[in-house]
């Protein structure tokens, strides 16, 4: 299988990297323009719930929450596997990471942002949002510090200015290069701004090396509380279904696996819009479909605790929601997410399967249909069918609106992606540099040894 | 909650049963419900609309689920697959609990729901962002989200019957969540006219809304800590402390001759309302 | 409360400068701004208000003839609650959710505000100088024969006044018509007991066998007999009263049972002769008459299992007192009265006579008693209608259009009349098919007195009294109209009285030794009853007269099924609803159905058994079909009714009425059968026959219960226990 050619030169690759900011395929357009559509969609739904009240996303009681904080989860976890193959590969020093740990950790901060959005839309009181942020007031009331939800706030908060940062930290060098190789135009001038005066002095190299080093072990604890602390906000409640130990690392493990299917699907469409296939080789899709294949398997167990745990414990109420889960209303999305999400992935264990970019395109897409499945099967369940029968309401489906905010924030997140690998490069220049000199000295010396024996 | 809760006193600010190291004085309210007596009529929850401002929603949003009753009568059959009820029913007023320790009060970003010092489990209009996070901790389902902006609605309050409105009472905008309050406002009443007398409030003083109209005197609402209350005196009698999750009756099952529970015990929330059992004739 | 001492004009004067007030800032009045009216600061209010602080008044309730006694809650000039006055031996300080919603009544915005003259299909505001000119001249040359005055159950001084307007031109016709009154009982019980409506003490008796009496419901006196159903659950000497109801439609009373019986419709009666056999303490001629009544018989012709039979009647021997009690669900038959008879008769087999059946007090006017009337009154008035007899019609507080069965067809039939008034609160299908309206003031807005038909404790008159300022300045109390058109007859005579308010206040002061005023004088005594609420005359007691026989009972089998329409419909009443006049109250619509929880909408209540039979599932739409017509509502599976019967509930689907009434549900009045109780001649309002079948279509019922229905899932939410389980006299 062809990988990175080692003898690729630097200027080719600073050549075709910075080619991706001026001439994608047209399919980018497209994407842009349908992007862009199906943010309007969302905004105009967001615009008439503003003015007439959440009813009308059809929520009502006992049915609280609804699409709204299941799309939030989702996009949480999303975020997940920018951090694991920016920070966690980046420590481990697995170097196939290089060529596509940027456009995972873009992932990761626009998919932040996204969930924050359904933080907004879901609240009743919009504009009263700042009253769940600790700013100090003349009558000293502070929001509520035992509020998994704060907690929650505060640690998305922390991730999103975390994973900026590195996100930004690591693409200085790049921006130095395309400061150096822009034409005259805004362009030019932001590039020159953003990086800060960068001239790969052994002095900044070294700076910068800690630096992003500091950062990579400082988002690795984050990313993994983040997505407990999420878990917190059901597994802190009494409700049954949430009232179960084991959902942080179920959550964790939800989250990457979302993630890296996330990242099969926005690696494919990439690696074509931007002509990146000597960079964003099969071989290193093959390592992200292994891992892919690893955490759904990690998922899959995790699952299976859950429901044995529940099933086994005197828990009638949980154990209600269980056997709802799996034959009442909802049964066709559940047994879906258990289809999409433990059975799909079982073609990932095939060699072929492991590199045909069709088959892997449609199977993220299906893993990640059942990893928003599966939060929505946290939350619609237990409110249809919790502790107190005479509430039960299994007739009540989310409305229009709240589709459309579904579908809008899928909009939202593609155009800021899209966006951002025209106006930044997706690919990391100097880290695929590293990498195709670290792999062309290998090589040499292996020759050299070859040569030396006779 | 402040940060000083945080830094010097969160022990004494979270207790974990209220009443342990901190007993209410002079006042927690509760209320005793007689479901031997209740006949189902529904006067208390018309009742409630008319002193809580409770908006009527409609019948397209009732069937979204979105009603704003306060206290809701439920109807439960005996559950025997026989071919008549020849039973009958049985009805149950539900409305907040005021639990003690109460999982909507955790769980809430912005502290709107608190409780306060006369045991009520109180709800912040004006602090509420409308997360729902109380809601759907809520075992009881007891707490009434305002969807909708009602009173801008043509058909909830139009010209003349806006003049019913009672003015003790907050009309809620939309996106913000409400429930039972024990009619808190006539609680302040009173308090503040005992308190002007040098005196505790009677028991009998004040009644609460649903209180005050149920035909058959089901409701019984008062001072628990008050020894002459009724509903003190029938908390004692029926040997259901607050604290407790686990009462006499529930020791001895089937032969206490107690008819006092609570419901959802099991779960811990310590609710300041107590339910006594239907009574079912043995003889026929 | 208020107290003796100030004039109540003035009260009223400053209440017009609080309603005015209000009234900018709520609906935009500028009669201010026309300088008809001036603003007075509440800083100079009357020394007995302060803004902010509310004062109360007592009244009476008006939205049903109960006539319990309110106390309104009035703040800044505006009522805004009422609640029961403690006072009251009728409901002691207590409320049903119909009461509570009095105050929707008086807010509604639907409410008729201006005189109204049909011009084509509209009708045109007049003043009422135009009214009560347009009445003189259409009554002028009209002989008091061609005159019919229809009205609801009056009494009180209305009573008197109106009484006395017919008189002034020989007229005889007024009907009184109340849709779903007790009527055949009233009957029954003279038979029985010599007296319409004896009292009965349920709080005095052990076991309470009811056939079919909502009394915890719909039933006379529904907030009264709650309390003493609360008191006899506790107990007489410690042991808890026991309640077995017989009926075929499970009503709020019998889900309250503790044992609910389902009979076979319309053989209530032959149960009640059943049980007096099984007692076998009966002598002479109703042993006589039970005789053949035996066990197997019975059994057979209800539907009850022998061994049920049985033990009714082992408690009811070893329990006394009991009582009995007939309600509508046994008197709907074309042998109603026999019905009611028969069960009556069981009270005085066990000796309950004088001990949970006692002679009610009684006011010593009998002039101002209620007027009862029923069904067949408006058959009469019909079929004069029918003949061409009447040029003027007369119709107050009955909506005849809406609630007459259908085969009457009383909207064609009111057609032939020459000129129709209607007073009316809202526009309702009556006030619809009448020439004039003229709007009446609310019950909160006006004078009055009313003596309630079934007396609690001691005699009683309740006074009505305004609560508030006139909200809409051109409407009139039904006292003052009745005045001004009398005075049109007799000036000389009534010209000393200014409005109706003078009138009620000389009456009554003229009889104060007889209301209990004793050598007070007059402003003092009637401060005092105006602050009461109620006058409690020295009243006597009837004397209980009937005696027992079975003489003249006939008790038919139940009908064959017949093969068309096999069903016996059974218009339920609601507690809130009744006869459909407060629908268009929200909280009324919005309170959900007790039984099967529903809002906002009409259901069919059908047994699950026929529902399988028939394969109708809950939510389906079905047609109902009589002989007079067909509706057509969702339905809703009810253990709580015999299979062989459905239910719909009375007072939804109007055509007219308001907003909150008009289009939701349907009226199953009108596929009533007109088939009458052969004693009374009331409507026999559980004879109609029907048929049922699926229209295809299916909604989602709106009800409160969640689709659990009405299970707890083992999760101990409401809790019973066996009454040998609990001491309750040792119960706080």
């Amino acid at each position: 299988m062809k990988d990175i050619r080692e003898d690729i030169a630097w200027a080719k690759i600073n050549k075709d990297v910075l080619g991706s900011l001026e001439n994608p395929r047209k399919l980018y357009w497209v994407i842009l323009f349908c992007a862009f559509a199906a943010f309007g969609v969302g905004i105009g739904c967001e615009v008439y719930q503003y003015q007439t009240g959440l009813g009308v996303a059809n929520l009502n009681n006992p049915h609280a929450w609804g699409l709204y904080i299941s799309t939030f989860i989702f996009w949480i976890g999303m975020s997940h596997s920018g951090t694991l193959l920016s920070a966690i590969l980046h420590l481990m020093h697995a170097d196939w990471r290089k060529p596509i740990y940027r456009f995972a950790e873009a992932m990761t901060t626009f998919s932040l942002m996204t969930a924050g959005l359904f933080v907004m839309v879901h609240i009743g009181r919009l504009w009263q949002f700042y009253y769940s942020l600790p700013y100090p007031d003349e009558r000293g009331i502070w929001p509520n510090f035992q509020s998994p939800l704060l907690w929650d706030a505060m640690a998305i908060f922390t991730y999103l200015s975390s994973s900026i940062l590195f996100l930004y930290v690591g693409m200085i060098p790049d921006l130095a290069i395309c400061r150096d190789n822009m034409h005259e135009g805004w362009r030019k001038k932001l590039y020159t701004l953003l990086s800060l005066g960068w001239e790969g002095t052994d002095r900044q190299w070294r700076n910068f090396r800690v630096t992003y080093l500091t950062i990579a072990c400082f988002l690795i604890p984050l990313a993994v509380s983040v997505h407990s602390i999420v878990a917190a906000d059901f597994a802190m409640s009494q409700q049954p279904g949430w009232h179960v130990t084991s959902f942080p690392p179920y959550f964790v493990a939800g989250a990457l696996y979302s993630g890296c299917s996330g990242i099969i699907t926005l690696f494919i469409i990439l690696r074509y819009v931007f002509k990146f296939e000597e960079y964003m080789t099969l071989s290193i899709l093959k390592k992200i479909v292994r891992l892919t294949f690893a955490i759904a398997m990690v998922w899959t167990y995790l699952n299976a605790v859950e429901f044995a745990s529940v099933w086994y414990s005197s828990d009638q109420a949980s154990k209600d929601i269980l056997i709802q889960k799996a034959t009442g209303t909802y049964a066709p999305f559940w047994w879906g997410m258990i289809f999409c999400g433990s059975i799909v992935p079982l073609t990932l264990a095939f060699k072929r399967a492991q590199t045909s970019i069709p088959m892997l395109f449609a199977v993220s897409l299906l893993l990640n249909l059942g990893m928003w499945l599966e939060r929505w099967m946290i939350i619609a369940p237990t409110f249809s069918h919790g502790y107190y029968p005479w509430t039960w309401d299994h007739d009540q489906w989310p409305s229009l609106v709240q589709w459309g905010m579904v579908f809008g924030s899928f909009g939202w997140f593609t155009m800021l992606f899209m966006v951002f690998c025209k106006v930044f490069p997706s690919v990391s220049m100097y880290e695929v540099k590293e990498m195709v000199y670290h792999r062309s000295l290998h090589l040499k010396k292996s020759e050299t040894a070859e040569q030396g024996a006779p | 909650m402040s940060v000083n809760n945080l830094l010097e006193n969160w022990s004494q600010f979270r207790h974990f049963h209220p009443v342990d190291d901190k007993p209410h004085d002079p006042y927690k309210w509760a209320m005793s419900i007689d479901l031997d007596a209740c006949t189902g009529c529904n006067a208390c929850s018309v009742a409630c609309y008319a002193e809580n401002n409770l908006p009527v929603v409609g019948k397209e949003k009732y069937a979204h689920g979105q009603a704003m009753h306060w206290i809701r009568i439920e109807r439960y059959w005996d559950e025997d697959d026989r071919e008549f009820p020849d039973q009958g029913a049985q009805f149950l007023p539900m409305m907040c609990q005021q639990c003690e320790a109460a999982p909507c009060e955790t769980v809430c970003p912005v502290a709107a729901t608190n409780h306060t010092a006369d045991g009520l489990n109180s709800q912040v209009y004006n602090r509420c962002i409308g997360s729902r996070y109380c809601s759907a901790n809520c075992p009881y389902k007891v707490r009434y989200f305002n969807w909708y902006d009602y009173p801008s609605d043509d058909n909830v309050w139009p010209a003349e019957m806006n003049q019913q409105l009672n003015p003790d009472v907050t009309v809620r905008g939309k996106g913000v969540m409400e429930k039972c309050t024990f009619c808190v406002q006539r609680l302040h009443a009173a308090k503040g006219t005992a308190r002007s007398e040098g005196r505790i409030v009677r028991d009998g003083e004040v009644q609460t809304a649903c209180q005050q109209a149920c035909p058959a005197s089901a409701i019984s609402f008062g001072n628990l800590v008050d020894p002459e209350s009724r509903v003190h005196k029938q908390w004692q009698a029926q040997q259901v402390a607050l604290d407790k999750d686990v009462q006499t009756k529930d020791k001895e099952e089937g032969g206490s001759e107690l008819r006092g529970y609570r419901i959802f015990e099991e779960l811990r929330p310590y609710p300041s309302v107590m339910y006594l059992e239907r009574v079912r004739e043995s003889a026929v | 409360m208020m107290n003796s001492g100030f004039d109540r004009r003035d009260f009223l004067k400053m209440l017009g400068w609080g309603g005015v007030a209000v009234a900018l800032n709520g609906c935009g009045n500028t009669s201010v701004d026309d300088g008809k009216e001036t603003v007075v600061s509440y800083v100079e209010t009357n020394d007995y208000m302060i803004p902010s602080i509310s004062t109360y008044f007592n009244s009476t309730c008006a939205q049903c003839d109960a006539g319990c006694n309110i106390t309104g809650r009035i703040r800044e000039g505006r009522v805004l609650k009422l609640d029961g006055n403690p006072d009251s031996a009728i409901n002691r300080g207590k409320t049903c959710g119909l009461g509570q919603a009095g105050v929707q009544h008086h807010y509604n915005p639907d409410r008729v505000r201006e005189p109204l003259l049909r011009k084509g299909g509209q009708g045109e505001a007049i003043t009422w100088e135009k009214a009560y000119a347009l009445i003189a001249e259409k009554l002028n040359g009209v002989s008091g024969e061609e005159i019919a005055f229809l009205t609801g159950g009056v009494s009180g001084h209305l009573k008197v006044l109106l009484g006395n307007y017919l008189d002034s031109f020989g007229c005889k016709n007024h009907f009184v018509y109340e849709a779903i009154a007790p009527a055949v009982l009233r009957a029954a019980n003279k038979k029985s007991y010599g007296v319409e409506m004896p009292r009965f003490n349920i709080n005095k008796a052990k076991v309470v066998l009811s056939f079919g009496a909502d009394f915890l419901g719909a039933w006379v006196s529904p907030v009264h007999f709650s309390q003493q159903y609360a008191q006899f659950r506790k107990g007489v000497d410690g042991q808890r009263g026991v309640l077995i109801q017989v009926e075929s439609k499970m009503t709020l009373t019998g889900a309250n049972a503790d044992r609910w019986v389902v009979v076979r419709p319309g053989t209530e009666g032959i149960l009640a002769l059943g049980i007096i056999n099984a007692l076998g303490i009966a002598t002479g001629d109703i042993a006589a008459a039970v005789k053949g009544y035996d066990k197997a018989r019975v059994s057979k012709e209800t539907g009850v299992p022998p061994g049920q039979i049985d033990k009714i009647a082992a408690l009811l021997k070893l329990r006394s007192p009991s009582l009995v009690l007939a309600g509508s669900a046994a008197e709907g038959y074309a042998h109603g009265s026999q019905n009611a008879a028969a069960i009556n008769l069981l009270n005085q087999v066990l000796g309950n006579v004088g001990k949970t059946v006692e002679a009610a007090a009684v006011v010593p006017f009998p002039q101002m008693a209620p007027a009862t009337g029923n069904t067949a009154a408006l058959k009469t008035l019909n079929d004069g209608l029918n003949a061409g007899k009447y040029k003027v019609l007369f119709s107050y507080a009955a909506n005849p259009v809406f609630t007459a069965p259908g085969a009457m067809k009383f909207k064609d039939s009111m057609a032939k009349a020459g000129f129709r008034v209607a007073f009316a609160h809202y526009l309702d299908e009556t006030a619809m098919q009448a020439d004039l309206v003229l709007p009446l003031d609310s019950a909160l807005e006006d004078w009055g007195t009313q003596v309630p038909e079934y007396m609690a404790e001691g005699a009683q008159i309740n006074i009505q009294q305004p609560l508030m300022e006139k909200l809409h300045a051109n409407t009139r109390g039904m006292g003052d109209i009745l005045l001004a058109l009398i005075k049109l007859r007799h000036t000389e005579e009534y010209k000393k009285f200014d409005d109706y308010y003078a009138y009620l206040r000389t009456a009554v002061l003229q009889n104060k030794g007889a209301l209990g005023g004793g050598v007070a004088d007059d402003d003092t005594f009637w401060n005092e009853t105006l602050s009461k609420g109620i006058i409690k005359p020295a009243g006597s007691s009837h004397v209980l007269s009937g005696n027992a026989t079975a003489a003249g009972l006939s008790l038919p089998a139940s009908a064959a099924i017949d093969a068309q329409y096999p069903l016996q419909l059974i218009p339920s009443v609601s507690a809130s609803l009744r006869d459909g006049r407060h629908t268009n109250q929200p909280w009324l619509q919005e309170s959900p159905d007790p039984l099967t929880t529903i809002v906002w909408d009409s259901w069919v209540e059908i047994h699950p058994k026929k529902a399988a039979e028939l394969r109708i599932e809950e939510g389906d739409i079905v047609e109902v079909t009589g002989k007079n017509g067909s509706i057509k509502a969702q339905a809703y599976l009810f253990p709580g009714i015999h299979p062989d019967a459905i239910s719909i509930p009375l007072g939804r689907g109007h055509e007219a009425l308001g907003r909150y009434a008009k289009g939701y549900g349907v009226n199953p009045f009108q596929i009533l059968d007109a088939v009458f109780d052969k004693e009374t001649g009331e409507l026999a309002l559980h004879e109609t026959r029907v048929k049922v079948s699926k229209t295809g279509q299916r909604f989602i019922v709106v009800k409160d219960e969640g689709v659990a229905g009405g299970m707890q899932m083992g999760r101990k939410i409401a809790v019973r226990v066996s009454s040998d389980k609990v001491r309750l006299s040792e119960e706080v």
